[in-house]
């Protein structure tokens, strides 16, 4: 702007260009040279680590429950093993904070991959199996989703006890039901329930973890959501 | 003498004979030979006595013996045509000679000219019978019975007569006085005149046809005839029949009036008229006429902002330019002299519309052009007079016409001669096979043995095969099964030591089914599997599990109960239908049915206490011995007291309540 204020200054008209256009049509040319233009859509190539981020390695810190501090020991090398292995990131436990913290470091290709490490270890964090939290890792589209039983309704003492039992079952068979069905893996940890998932199949737990707290016996819960997932079976 | 003699009695045989007609309504058979004779007698003495100039007929007398009536008339004839045709030449060339003049006593009316010449005729007939005026006793003889020709000849002779008779004199006074005199109004003026029809006219003609036909009245005044002014005579003389041409003369000016812008023909017209006529009195029409014509002309000059409008009038009166002169006021003023150019024609056409357009606008509106109508402010029934439009939202029901019922019904015809019948097809609930609920999905109540990674792996390793397997191209295939049957051939023929390939099984089997159904399959074993599950046999209870009484919650037992209610209840419901029915359509044994019905009823009515049922205590039963009837009186007696006692007890307890209230 400043440029073209001079130009005019100048006297005689001379038509300046302002500085981002004059990138844009850097950026053009240098596309140009790389790769055909597109006529629709321009293609961006995934962006280096190096690119973003310059040379500064980012931390994630997930902390850990005193109760779950002993699985967290036991199950440690399992965790450790695909963060370090196919993941290339860096990762310990602080004792003193009691948190995990995951590096990026050099090595690291992928950018996403911390995301994914801090989630895997969230997820086993509350609750869930290692091979289970595992998928997190090995599949894009899968999801968590955390709610309480008093979202769902406002429930006190025993009928928020009894809620629970109903979520859980007998001997948890109602949890497992559902888990089979709708190829999800649900943590029911006291007041607070924790899903992992696919989207849809969230869903699909959710409203039957839904209704059961509502009230409606595990039969009817069991025969909606047989059908709901013969439907979505049937889909593909 | 003799011949006079003669005629006298033929008179007086006329007269016997004409004196009573009221004979002549039967066949007289005595009078017709009286008549004969007559007519021998007349025809004999004229043909004796006939002048050598009349030619008659080659017959000297008439025969009548034994001859027919018609044969007579015959003989008639012969002589009459001769005789005619000399009188018609000789009339023709009298008509010419205008020195001859018929003129005898002036008579007052032309009306009353008939009952007048009447008499005049007959005197001349009696005074003039050798003269060439037998004519007349000619024509009396032969048209005895028709009467009505005879009175036509009459009635023109009259009228011929009265044209002559008039006096020239008189008429030139009169022609003075009009040509003084300023136009009047000769008519009488009607609604109903216009350019062509003028009411007085009609009536005069009607007047003057009605006496033409009119029957002989002799000496008696005809009430009813219209003592007319000197004007009006003129008028009426003018009304007659002009002098008769012969029609290859007749031109426009006999039939039309003269257009008023040809005054000039008009007066020469009429000077030629005048040449034409040879009566005065016709001649004196022409004055008149003339007269007229020059009133008019003079008016025409002093009043000329009259009609220019050419006029095409019958020639009956010629007073029909005066007439329009006077009816001008009625028409628009527009003056000949200023003859419009055809722009200002224009102009005005245009101003008119233009005024016209401006009084429809600044009328009110009709009712169709105001908008949203109610009833009242429109008149009663008008819009069915109006087409009215409407927006169809809906599809309107087709109209049923004689030709889409012809169309029914032939597709109804057709229908039923290929048999198509539309028939509901009942419904039937799915059953639902083992195979199929096996494939649905079970419900695993345990937890699952694989982690949920290793699902979503399995899950995905499936599509992947699919996939993998439909992209093997059957050409690929056809292509390596021919190269590998080459390879092996060409193997075979090179080598001397040559073994063949094992056989390899082509056919690739890849099931997807469970383990369980492939084991069924094989009829080796005998599995649980195979056999049904409890599900398949019962359908589960939605509820779940199958309880006891005793596991029975409070909300389980009282659904049952409402079930159990409902069932009854709808069986009962069924049940009085079907006793409906049967009612309705077997009333005999409806009836025994109802008698159940009726007992059913009488129960139900003791019990709830709306009706009694009248025991039979036996008092009909006829007592034999005096002894039953005293018993039943004691017990009768018995059981009277004991209600009372009751009663009073009743009472008394019912008291003791009341007392014991009061005393608190």
């Amino acid at each position: 702007m400043a440029a073209a204020g001079e130009g005019e200054g100048a006297g005689a008209f001379t038509c300046v260009s302002s500085k981002r256009s004059r990138q844009k049509r850097r950026a053009a040319v240098a596309m140009d040279t790389a790769e055909p233009r597109p006529s629709k859509r321009p293609s961006f190539p995934p962006v280096a680590a190096e690119a973003l981020g310059a040379g500064k390695s980012e931390i994630r810190k997930v902390p850990v429950p005193a109760n779950r501090y002993t699985p967290l020991k036991e199950n440690w090398m399992k965790i450790f093993t695909p963060i370090v292995e196919h993941l290339q990131l860096q990762i310990r436990f602080n004792l003193k904070t009691r948190n995990v913290e995951i590096r990026t470091c050099q090595e690291t290709k992928d950018l996403s991959a911390l995301t994914k490490a801090a989630d895997f270890v969230k997820a086993f964090i509350l609750g869930f199996q290692v091979e289970d939290a595992l998928a997190l890792i090995r599949l894009d589209d899968l999801f968590l989703e955390s709610f309480e039983v008093t979202d769902v309704k406002p429930l006190k003492g025993d009928h928020l006890s009894r809620a629970i039992g109903r979520i859980a079952g007998k001997g948890g068979k109602t949890k497992f039901t559902i888990e089979n069905v709708t190829r999800t893996r649900i943590v029911l940890a006291d007041a607070k329930i924790h899903i992992l998932g696919s989207f849809q199949n969230i869903k699909m737990a959710r409203t039957a973890i839904c209704n059961l707290i509502l009230g409606s016996p595990p039969s009817k819960v069991y025969g909606n959501i047989r059908a709901v997932a013969s439907r979505a079976a049937e889909r593909f | 003498m003799a011949a006079v003699k003669r005629l006298e009695t033929c008179l007086r045989v006329a007269g016997a004979a004409g004196a009573r007609p009221e004979r002549f309504l039967s066949v007289q058979d005595d009078l017709a030979a009286d008549f004969r004779t007559l007519t021998k007698a007349l025809y004999d003495m004229n043909k004796a006595l006939g002048s050598k100039k009349v030619r008659g007929g080659p017959l000297k007398e008439l025969v009548i013996e034994n001859f027919d009536d018609e044969q007579i008339w015959q003989q008639l004839e012969l002589q009459n045509n001769t005789v005619l045709d000399f009188f018609k030449k000789s009339i023709a060339r009298d008509a010419k000679d205008e020195d001859l003049c018929l003129l005898a006593d002036q008579e007052e009316d032309s009306s009353d000219a008939g009952t007048s010449t009447d008499h005049e005729l007959e005197d001349n007939i009696v005074e003039v019978e050798t003269d060439q005026k037998s004519v007349y006793t000619k024509d009396r003889t032969k048209a005895k019975e028709k009467q009505s020709k005879r009175e036509e000849n009459i009635q023109k002779c009259s009228d011929e007569d009265s044209d002559i008779d008039f006096d020239i004199e008189a008429l030139e006074q009169q022609t003075k006085t009009t040509k003084e005199t300023t136009l009047k109004k000769k008519w009488r003026k009607s609604i109903v005149d216009d350019k062509f029809f003028k009411l007085a006219e009609m009536e005069m003609f009607l007047e003057h046809a009605e006496k033409e036909n009119k029957e002989e009245e002799e000496e008696d005044i005809n009430y009813f005839e219209d003592i007319i002014s000197d004007d009006e005579d003129e008028e009426s003389e003018e009304a007659k029949v002009k002098p008769v041409k012969s029609s290859r003369d007749l031109t426009y000016k006999d039939f039309f009036d003269p257009i008023d812008d040809n005054e000039d023909l008009v007066a020469q017209d009429v000077e030629d008229d005048q040449e034409d006529e040879a009566d005065s009195a016709i001649e004196e029409q022409n004055e008149e006429s003339i007269s007229d014509i020059e009133d008019m002309n003079e008016t025409m000059e002093n009043t000329r902002g009259k009609d220019a409008s050419k006029k095409v009038t019958f020639s009956l009166p010629d007073d029909s330019e005066t007439e329009d002169i006077t009816e001008m006021p009625l028409e628009k003023d527009v003056g000949p002299s200023e003859i419009k150019s055809s722009f200002e024609k224009r102009q005005e056409k245009m101003s008119k519309k233009i005024k016209s357009l401006e009084e429809e606008l600044l009328e009110e509106k009709p009712w169709q052009l105001k908008g949203e109508v109610t009833g009242q402010k429109r008149p009663e029934n008008s819009l069915l007079e109006e087409t009215v439009l409407f927006d169809h939202a809906v599809r309107m029901a087709p109209v049923i016409t004689e030709e889409t019922t012809f169309q029914l019904e032939d597709i109804i015809k057709q229908r039923i001669l290929d048999e198509a019948w539309d028939d509901v097809v009942p419904k039937e609930k799915p059953k639902e096979e083992a195979f199929e609920y096996k494939k649905r999905i079970i419900l695993d109540h345990e937890k699952s043995k694989l982690s949920l990674a290793e699902i979503y792996e399995q899950e995905y390793i499936k599509l992947h095969q699919q996939k993998t397997e439909e992209e093997e191209n059957p050409e690929h295939k056809e292509i390596q099964e021919m190269m590998d049957s080459l390879f092996l051939k060409l193997d075979a023929l090179c080598n001397f030591h040559f073994t063949p390939k094992p056989p390899v099984p082509e056919v690739k089997i890849v099931s997807n089914l469970p383990a369980i159904s492939m084991e069924e399959v094989a009829p080796v074993a005998v599995s649980d599997a195979a056999l049904l599950a409890p599900e398949e046999i019962k359908e589960k209870n939605k509820a779940g599990d199958v309880k006891t009484d005793a596991e029975k919650t409070r909300t389980d037992k009282k659904r049952e109960r409402r079930k159990k209610k409902l069932r009854k209840r709808m069986k009962l419901r069924e049940k009085e239908k079907r006793q409906k029915l049967l009612e309705k359509k077997q009333p005999e044994q409806g009836t025994t049915l109802s008698k159940k019905a009726a007992a059913a009823k009488l129960k139900k009515l003791t019990k709830e206490g709306k009706a009694t049922l009248l025991k039979d205590e036996g008092k009909d039963k006829v007592l034999k011995s005096s002894q039953a009837f005293f018993s039943q009186l004691q017990d009768q007696v018995k059981m009277q007291i004991k209600d009372a006692t009751k009663l009073k007890k009743k009472q008394k307890q019912q008291k003791a309540l009341s007392v014991h209230k009061l005393k608190l």
